[in-house]
């Protein structure tokens, strides 16, 4: 995994858009066509596709079938790659597998997703979605509706195990925001200080409205090649990949979320030949803002210091050791799922992040969960010389 | 205010959950009796999870649903602030417990009935339940009141 020949040359982005509108398919279609733009290629270029949506609220989710929908020719490698929140690096992962084992050379990976349908708010369509069947089913009988409470369960228990306390959760969202006021794509661009967070609306204790990722419809395309002559002309080497996917039990006594996820992160690095130290941005993934704290110390990013006194002091905003989300990830950028976080690092590797650029930054920590913390996978990319 | 249909003091028949040929289908079966019913392990009584099909401990696949003690402790507990009209019929913010049972399991859970006060997080709570469009689901009642806060509360403390 640590062949420098593997590079990601070609990024392209919709607008994400907090209204209804388009199919995952038109989406996909607009970020593959911006992505191969980017990457001066044309779609017969391509010999592999990998896709992927999120398991979704809808029936038209993206497919396979999106190869002859969006007019590819032949390919070599054709996927649709499903992992939860892990799928964008699992399909970076695998398309610099198949380039090195020689199964493909050039792989477009597209993401595309619209959960924002017409006549219902995020969180409604979210709490009418998960059925009757099996444990959701019961879950959903006892008051469990959208994904929110089930984050503010971890949430509780993470506090009541680690003390954090609801002034960390307000210094990750008004951090986090902070970074999206510099990124002319985040969805919310406005100011946060700690009154603002503390007058969001409750959504379920300790998590406020603000506390949680805002949905949108849209989609990023990734363009992965092997061949050293193609694509834009700031080449981002893929240095190393990590997965871990824990498998849980829910029993007494024991925790069942936290833990897990720390040799997603030392396996990337060691791919990659490099320490947490040698990294110049974090782009994590972060659904709900207590998932940043937390995998802020599941992945040893804080060097032993509480997540929330890390985030408190500065360390993940534009002056501190670790500059983190910045964009304004899934809380104030935009959730596309593993999308937000990779194609943040891809512009911060490539210095194009305009107002929230940090500056001489050329190497990225990109991390994906998915589930319940259930997976853990992380990337190490450099910008290449 | 639409009407819904229920008798549950919390939530709407329509998300009643299907009973026939579910995974869970023996919990709704005892529950019925008032008894609480949970999967172990059929050969070394591991306590599994609800949808569990094989044992991580042993690898056999028989599943043996048994009666355990209706008893547990609080592992965590949030307030769910937001309720989906058509959905909720509760007019007040509504407690979701996660709990761990003497048996080993854990189980997700609201109250018993409309309570004016929340477990904490190691509070113990009784199991009973409550029925949702004919379906008796499991539910918490505070076993130590004394130790319960209000219900908009917060803190942490």
């Amino acid at each position: 995994m640590s062949s420098p020949d593997v590079a990601l040359v070609g990024l392209g982005m919709t607008v994400m858009s907090l209204t209804p509108g388009r199919t995952p398919q038109e989406l996909a279609r607009e970020a593959v066509g911006f992505a191969l733009v980017d990457a001066g290629l044309e779609r017969g270029d391509v010999d592999g596709l990998l896709v992927g949506t999120s398991q979704g609220v809808r029936p038209d989710r993206l497919s396979v079938t999106f190869a002859s929908q969006g007019g590819f020719s032949d390919l070599r490698l054709l996927e649709h790659i499903e992992i939860k929140g892990a799928t964008t690096i699992a399909m970076i992962q695998r398309a610099a597998l198949a380039i090195q084992a020689g199964a493909a050379r050039t792989v477009v990976c597209v993401f595309a997703d619209a959960p924002l349908v017409a006549g219902k708010g995020a969180g409604s369509t979210y709490a009418h979605s998960g059925g009757h069947s099996g444990v959701r089913g019961l879950e959903r009988a006892s008051g469990v509706l959208g994904s929110v409470p089930t984050y503010a369960l971890l949430a509780q228990r993470w506090m009541h195990v680690t003390g954090a306390d609801v002034d960390d959760l307000c210094a990750m969202t008004t951090t986090t925001r902070a970074w999206a006021l510099g990124n002319p794509a985040a969805v919310v661009r406005t100011p946060l200080d700690a009154d603002g967070y503390h007058a969001s609306p409750m959504i379920a204790e300790p998590l406020r409205r603000l506390d949680c990722a805002r949905p949108v419809n849209g989609a990023v395309a990734v363009v992965v090649s092997g061949d050293s002559a193609v694509g834009h002309r700031t080449r981002i080497a893929v240095r190393g990949a990590g997965r871990e996917h824990p498998v849980r039990h829910r029993r007494a006594g024991a925790e069942s979320w936290f833990g897990g996820g720390r040799r997603a992160v030392d396996d990337a690095l060691a791919n990659a030949g490099m320490a947490r130290t040698d990294l110049d941005v974090a782009e994590l993934y972060d659904p709900f803002s207590v998932v940043t704290l937390m995998l802020l110390e599941e992945y040893a990013l804080t060097g032993g210091r509480p997540a929330g006194e890390f985030v408190r002091a500065g360390e993940t905003g534009p002056a501190g050791t670790l500059p983190t989300n910045t964009g304004g990830g899934q809380l104030s950028g935009f959730y596309l799922q593993g999308m937000t976080p990779l194609a943040e690092a891809i512009v911060q590797l490539r210095g194009d992040g305009g107002e929230r650029q940090v500056a001489g930054a050329t190497t990225a920590l990109v991390g994906g969960i998915g589930g319940r913390l259930d997976h853990h996978a992380a990337l190490v990319l450099e910008r290449a010389a | 205010m639409t009407t819904m249909l229920t008798s549950d003091w919390l939530l709407a028949d329509s998300l009643a959950p299907d009973v026939s040929d579910d995974l869970l289908a023996p919990l709704y079966a005892a529950g019925a009796r008032h008894e609480l019913v949970l999967p172990f392990c059929g050969d070394c009584s591991l306590p599994l999870d609800l949808d569990q099909q094989v044992c991580d401990g042993c690898g056999a696949a028989e599943i043996a649903w048994r009666p355990v003690e209706k008893a547990g402790t609080v592992h965590s507990v949030t307030v769910m602030h937001r309720r989906e009209p058509d959905l909720v019929v509760a007019s007040d913010p509504y407690p979701i417990l996660d709990v761990e049972l003497a048996s080993g399991h854990r189980l997700i859970m609201t109250t018993h009935a409309r309570s004016e006060s929340v477990p904490r997080v190691g509070d113990r709570v009784t199991v009973a339940f409550r029925e949702l469009g004919g379906v008796p689901i499991p539910s918490a009642t505070p076993a130590a009141p004394r130790h319960t806060v209000p219900l908009t509360t917060e803190a942490r403390s």
